[in-house]
């Protein structure tokens, strides 16, 4: 049992995955006309029925949710009310002047020349950065700065509608004892090893140390064969987001001979209207070993196919 | 003495490491899940619901619940999942039992921000159009929360580094973390620095590991072999996304939550407590939640935070396993109550748990414990 073995190795191989999720981001108003006045360089803040206006520009309060009632132009002097360092990256809370919040932004500056209450004043940025906030590159220290006024927001621009966005996550998952030995038998020998169930003789795919019913610990390993019975399947007609192959094909869940447990494959078709015949709950299948060297990863088997007569 | 109904009946955790290279998710989960019965008389059979609590973020997969159900032990049973730190979930757990809906349930809350880029986590948090941008994440906003808070008070980095060796070395001496030699307090202040005024050290370093905890109603509580820990209190409140906007230098919700929490118990104060455990996401979020909890007044978290019934398991800065780290607190706090009495010592009666989520200490939640 993992309670406190003696080892702790860190440098295991892992199994690196990506995600990468495609967004289109809405702003809305209050947002969306802060970013599309972006490339015209005026601050678009909000105004609140007691006169009070926060800059970036919100729909809403940060603070009890109130509903801004119309949009203003914000001065671009103000002055520091906190700060940090980030990877030699100075940011620091930016109030700006007729403003009753502050907002995160760089601060131009050397740390030893910030403190709380010095003055500031935006600095566009030379390059072209769109509708990004980052069109104001940043705030530069200006001392003498006279203190600036809310303005009316004389012909907004329209506001953006929706900004493509791209997000991508990197992992390095840890195999574990169970699946690093199932993989290495896949790679080393071609066979897919599972664990006996904590009370039958029929193996769980993957292996695991404990079984997932019983809650008591798994048996001995177990090779299982390569052939098995389909328990489940659906043909795949349909282009999506993700897969791996061209259609048609055919995902199947199939216990492997030996096994207990259903494992999820793909089989390739070449007619539909025959695969409907072929490919059932029952029909008997055989995996396809990918050619070439193994790696040591579901991959090795590139496919199933349907073991005839 | 509040609500008495539901009691800590047990736990266990893992040992947490910067990574563990060797086990899965599902081996640290099984490994506490099969570990946390132990001496209880009871087994997976006796639990009514599972509540779970880690991130899909860290995880690397969506509702990765579904995927760990087996070794949850949860096969079959009541599950949920608490997308928030593991205290979170115990509350969850405790009020089902509350209701007599329930009498037993399995608190479990894991992490491996070892498998993932902690910083895009975090990222991944703020708003993506002002903030993230401009490089506005976790760490800015304790850097921005500690630099106003030090100038408030006229505190100095040197006190900070001081609660930090403090904390590391009773982690050591707790031996579940896995660590080299714990720094002192030159080592903490020669730190890289993470966000200025804070260093690497002053920062809650992520861990990965796991916790089971066993509650039970009072009826069953009584029964197990072990002094019966009750949890008489609890509270929850979060602040407002904006930084900027959140009362300056305390954390508004962590005091929002101890007044919920005593007002069920029926104590005056969080400074009744014998036993404190809490989670800061910085030294001084760990300050700032002392002021918050009653403990000390505000500004002057820094005089009570070395003493000796403050985060003796070394609390988050040592070991902060995400998600995990506030059950973790409940855990060490119901242990240093259930413990027997040596002859003739006093014993700690009373424990206050703190667990926190979300940039710069965003929610909180605060319960009571007591025998």
């Amino acid at each position: 049992m993992f309670y406190a073995p003696d080892t702790a190795p860190i440098d295991l191989p892992t199994f690196k995955s990506t995600i990468s999720l495609p967004y289109t981001l809405t702003p809305g108003k209050a947002a969306g006309t802060f970013l599309a006045e972006m490339p015209n360089r005026r601050i678009v803040a909000s105004r609140f029925a007691d006169g009070s206006v926060i800059a970036p520009a919100q729909d809403f309060s940060p603070k009890d949710g109130e509903e801004p009632v119309e949009l203003v132009q914000a001065p671009e002097t103000g002055e520091l009310t906190g700060f940090t360092r980030v990877d030699g990256v100075v940011l620091g809370l930016v109030k700006l002047d007729g403003c009753r919040n502050a907002f995160v932004h760089r601060i131009l500056a050397d740390m030893a020349d910030v403190k709380v209450g010095q003055r500031v004043a935006a600095q566009w940025s030379a390059s072209d950065e769109g509708t990004s906030i980052l069109a104001i590159e940043g705030f530069v220290i200006a001392a003498d700065a006279p203190v600036g006024e809310v303005k009316p927001l004389v012909g907004p621009a329209e506001p953006l509608g929706v900004i493509n966005y791209g997000m991508a996550l990197h992992y390095d998952h840890a195999y574990g004892p169970y699946y690093g030995r199932m993989f290495d038998e896949l790679k080393e020998n071609g066979v897919v090893m599972g664990v006996r169930g904590s009370n039958a003789d029929e193996a769980l795919l993957p292996p695991r140390e404990i079984d997932d019913i019983t809650h008591k610990r798994t048996g001995t390993w177990k090779a299982c064969a390569d052939t098995g019975t389909i328990r489940a399947c659906s043909l795949i007609n349909m282009e999506v987001y993700g897969q791996t192959r061209p259609v048609p094909y055919a995902y199947a869940e199939i216990v492997l001979d030996g096994a207990s447990t259903k494992m999820i494959h793909i089989i390739e078709i070449d007619d539909l209207e025959v695969a409907k015949q072929q490919i059932k709950p029952g029909t008997r299948v055989r995996a396809v070993w990918t050619k070439g060297e193994r790696k040591g990863a579901v991959s090795d088997i590139e496919r199933f196919e349907v073991i005839e007569g | 003495m509040g609500f008495s109904q539901v009691a800590v009946l047990a736990s266990a955790q893992t040992e947490l490491r910067p990574a563990w290279r060797d086990a899965q998710h599902i081996d640290l989960i099984s490994s506490v899940v099969t570990n946390v019965f132990k001496g209880t008389g009871l087994s997976i059979d006796d639990v009514d619901f599972v509540i779970d609590s880690g991130s899909d973020v860290l995880d690397g997969r969506s509702i990765s619940n579904c995927g760990f159900l087996g070794a949850l032990g949860a096969h079959h049973k009541e599950e949920a999942r608490v997308e928030e730190d593991g205290l979170w979930g115990a509350l969850y757990g405790v009020n089902k039992i509350r209701s007599r809906s329930s009498s037993i349930g399995l608190i479990v809350a894991y992490s491996k921000p070892s498998e993932s880029n902690i910083d895009l986590y975090w990222s991944a948090m703020v708003e993506p159009f002002y903030q993230r941008p401009v490089g506005f994440g976790q760490k800015a906003a304790l850097g921005i929360q500690a630099q106003r808070y030090l100038a408030a008070h006229g505190i100095k980095d040197d006190a900070l580094a001081e609660i930090v060796a403090r904390r590391w070395a009773d982690a050591a001496v707790g031996g579940k973390v896995a660590m080299g030699e714990a720094p002192d307090a030159a080592a903490v202040l020669a730190g890289t620095e993470a966000a200025w005024p804070l260093t690497d050290l002053m920062i809650s370093r992520p861990l990965d590991g796991a916790v089971a905890v066993l509650i039970g109603s009072e009826d069953v509580a009584r029964r197990t072999g072990r002094p019966p820990v009750f949890i008489t209190g609890m509270g929850t409140s979060m602040e407002t996304h904006a930084l900027a906007e959140r009362t300056a230098n305390k954390l508004d919700s962590v005091a929002n939550a101890t007044r919920m929490a005593l007002g069920k118990a029926g104590w005056s104060s969080g400074a009744e407590a014998d036993v404190v455990e809490l989670s800061g996401s910085s030294v001084v979020g760990e300050l700032m939640a002392l002021e918050g909890m009653g403990i000390a007044a505000e500004g002057h978290g820094a005089d009570v935070a070395t003493s000796d019934k403050v985060n003796r398991s070394g609390g988050a800065l040592p070991a902060d396993p995400i998600m995990a780290t506030g059950l973790i607190r409940l855990a060490e706090a119901a242990k240093k109550l259930s413990a027997p009495v040596a002859a003739g010592a006093s014993a700690p009666s009373k424990a206050i748990v703190h667990g926190t989520g979300g940039v710069a200490m965003q929610t909180n939640c605060v319960f009571t414990l007591e025998v």
